[in-house]
């Protein structure tokens, strides 16, 4: 990195509407090189720049897997995400990273994933998903729960029939409270674990959501018999430099941005401020 | 840092050396203001430079870390953005800098270069020269012993004055501080084992000021650390702080900051580092509404863990205090770090008014 703080420029290739709300940009690295050389791991965060707006950390939610071009899904409810947005397929905007520690992939290998996702937590997940996925043979089973408050809140909703098609995978979706046209499972989140058979021994639980959904997924899963440190979550504060300097989202003396944003729930639980 | 090399200037020759570094370096020190008061500030001709001084309230970090720092510029050229980063300025002296100051700056120095470097604040480190004026007579707010960063300074100064009367006992740090002493090679003598002396005699004066008084950090320090601070002790303290982030402003070794665009203008934009607090409610504040640290206490906790904890001790190799007592002066309220650090050496607190 030539300059810590410095974004370089990355084009729009195409937008997704996900929900009224969430887009999902694929980005390209304008510089070849940059683009070239540009490698990361699924859990891994980038500094997103719209430029006279500032920047903001958003979850890379493709897979170093699927070639250089990178996917971010982005909620709008900032001034930020308002800006972005307007914008569309061939403006610019600014990158810088990847931040982050990320999931550690390899640990996962010869393990039942489990992954459990809350609204516009999925994004972070499906990098990991995407990169199971693309490298099936290495993994066990795979069980995905994801809930949202409504139907039209889910995200990737023409990719999770996708998922559930693929050999030894589970899906599972519920919604909050239900809308036209849905006749799949009504309840928070963890009414899933009832339509589903884990295997806590050999399994490894992902989870990502908003922190009240993390807290009683996290609380069932130890139930079930997963060890503490088989629970793997990622957290958020409010980032700014996505580096380790400007203190802005640490907790006691760790640095989300740096030491995170994937911790598992054992390293949560000892984790103070 | 090597062992110094010691030299001796006198007093009568220090304009001459100080109007040769004025000639190749631009040299910021304490100067009176028009309006009176004392401030870093650059300086044109020797006779601005303060010796006698009552240490600024704004800290010398600001020539490390300015308050408001361009990063690039953003431009729109024939559709495209182009991102400009800043050029950095040329070669600067930081003159009569007291130990405290000089410590926190190499404090924030390690701070930006550690794990991932700064590039820039790494630049703007290397092309600052230091030259610290050693604490002959501390100053009355001040408890540099308490953190290891005074009155006189072991390490972290490229020179370190002491003023013997007549002369000034000058020791030099590392190869920059040469460099700045090699402006002028021929107005240095070598020091003599009276010279040595007489300086080693003023440091020893200077510490006696002190008498056996200490803030007991350590104390306080293994409470903040394992987690024996009550929440209560927190908030009570809290109630006594105004929220105006002063105490964080005028520390030498606080470096909160966040990063911000300027209004978008033609397709042009900058982008600065800016000065932040995290005794502001909103420095957690996250795009969704949700805050995870609405309690004043546990801003005040949060300041304090950052400061004085173990955790960070282990990581930074020093206490995030240096000991000027700035924010003992800028307090409205009585929440600066001696009296907390009391409170919490005693678990109890009474407003802060009968400390030490």
């Amino acid at each position: 990195m030539p300059n810590l703080l410095l974004p370089s420029v990355a084009t729009i290739l195409t937008q997704r509407d996900e929900t009224p709300d969430v887009r999902t940009y694929a980005l390209r690295f304008r510089d070849p090189d940059e683009r070239a050389g540009f490698a990361f791991t699924p859990g891994q965060f980038l500094e997103l720049s719209v430029f006279g707006f500032g920047e903001a950390p958003f979850c890379l939610a493709s897979s170093p897997t699927r070639g250089p071009d990178v996917e971010v899904t982005v909620r709008r409810c900032g001034r930020l995400t308002d800006a972005l947005h307007t914008l569309g397929p061939g403006d610019e905007v600014g990158l810088r990273g990847p931040c982050g520690n990320g999931f550690d992939v390899d640990a996962a290998r010869g393990k039942d994933l489990v992954f459990v996702a809350g609204g516009i937590g999925l994004p972070p997940l499906r990098s990991l998903i995407w990169n199971v996925f693309d490298r099936r043979r290495e993994f066990g089973r795979v069980t995905i729960l994801y809930g949202a408050r409504t139907p039209s809140d889910l995200v990737y909703k023409d990719e999770l029939r996708d998922w559930e098609r693929q050999a030894d995978v589970t899906v599972r979706v519920t919604v909050d409270r239900t809308g036209p046209g849905w006749d799949g499972t009504v309840g928070m989140v963890p009414v899933l674990f009832d339509h589903v058979e884990l295997n806590a021994a050999t399994s490894l639980a992902y989870v990502c959501g908003p922190p009240i959904m993390i807290k009683f997924v996290v609380q069932d899963l130890l139930k079930r018999g997963f060890a503490a440190e088989h629970v793997i979550s990622t957290l958020e504060r409010m980032m700014q430099c996505g580096v380790g300097k400007c203190n802005h989202c640490c907790v006691g003396h760790r640095y989300l941005c740096r030491d995170g944003p994937v911790f598992n729930v054992r390293e949560i639980t000892e984790m103070w401020e | 840092m090597e062992r110094s090399a010691t030299r001796v200037i006198a007093r009568s020759d220090v304009n001459e050396w100080l109007a040769h570094i004025l000639h190749h370096r631009d040299v910021i020190a304490p100067t009176r203001s028009p309006g009176g008061d004392t401030m870093f500030a650059p300086i044109t001709s020797p006779d601005d430079v303060l010796w006698d001084f009552e240490n600024p309230l704004a800290p010398p970090k600001q020539f490390l870390l300015p308050q408001t720092e361009p990063l690039a510029h953003f431009r729109r050229i024939d559709g495209h953005m182009h991102v400009e980063p800043v050029a950095e300025q040329r070669e600067r002296v930081l003159f009569n800098v007291r130990s405290c100051d000089a410590s926190a700056l190499a404090f924030l120095r390690e701070t930006y270069a550690r794990d991932l470097a700064d590039d820039v604040v790494e630049r703007r480190a290397a092309s600052l020269t230091v030259v610290t004026l050693a604490c002959s007579v501390p100053c009355e707010l001040g408890f540099c012993v308490c953190t290891d960063a005074g009155p006189f300074l072991r390490r972290d100064f490229d020179v370190q004055l002491t003023d013997l009367g007549d002369a000034f006992f000058v020791e030099v740090g590392t190869d920059k501080g040469r460099a700045l002493v090699g402006l002028a090679d021929a107005l240095f003598q070598d020091a003599a084992s009276d010279d040595q002396a007489r300086r080693d005699a003023s440091e020893l004066a200077a510490r006696a000021h002190f008498g056996g008084e200490t803030c007991h950090f350590g104390s306080a320090m293994r409470r903040i650390s394992t987690k024996r601070v009550a929440d209560e002790l927190w908030e009570s303290m809290s109630a006594w702080c105004l929220d105006c982030g002063g105490c964080t402003h005028v520390c030498p070794t606080c470096y909160c900051f966040s990063v911000s665009d300027t209004p978008p203008a033609d397709g042009c934009s900058t982008r600065c580092r800016l000065w932040d607090s995290c005794q502001y409610s909103a420095f957690t504040l996250e795009a969704t509404g949700h805050n995870p640290r609405t309690a004043h206490g546990e801003r005040m906790k949060r300041r304090f863990h950052h400061k004085a904890s173990a955790q960070y001790f282990q990581r930074d190799g020093r206490v995030g205090c240096v000991g000027c007592g700035r924010c003992v002066k800028v307090c409205m309220g009585t929440t600066d770090m001696p009296t907390v650090i009391a409170a919490i050496r005693h678990g109890t607190w009474d407003g802060g008014r009968a400390h030490a």
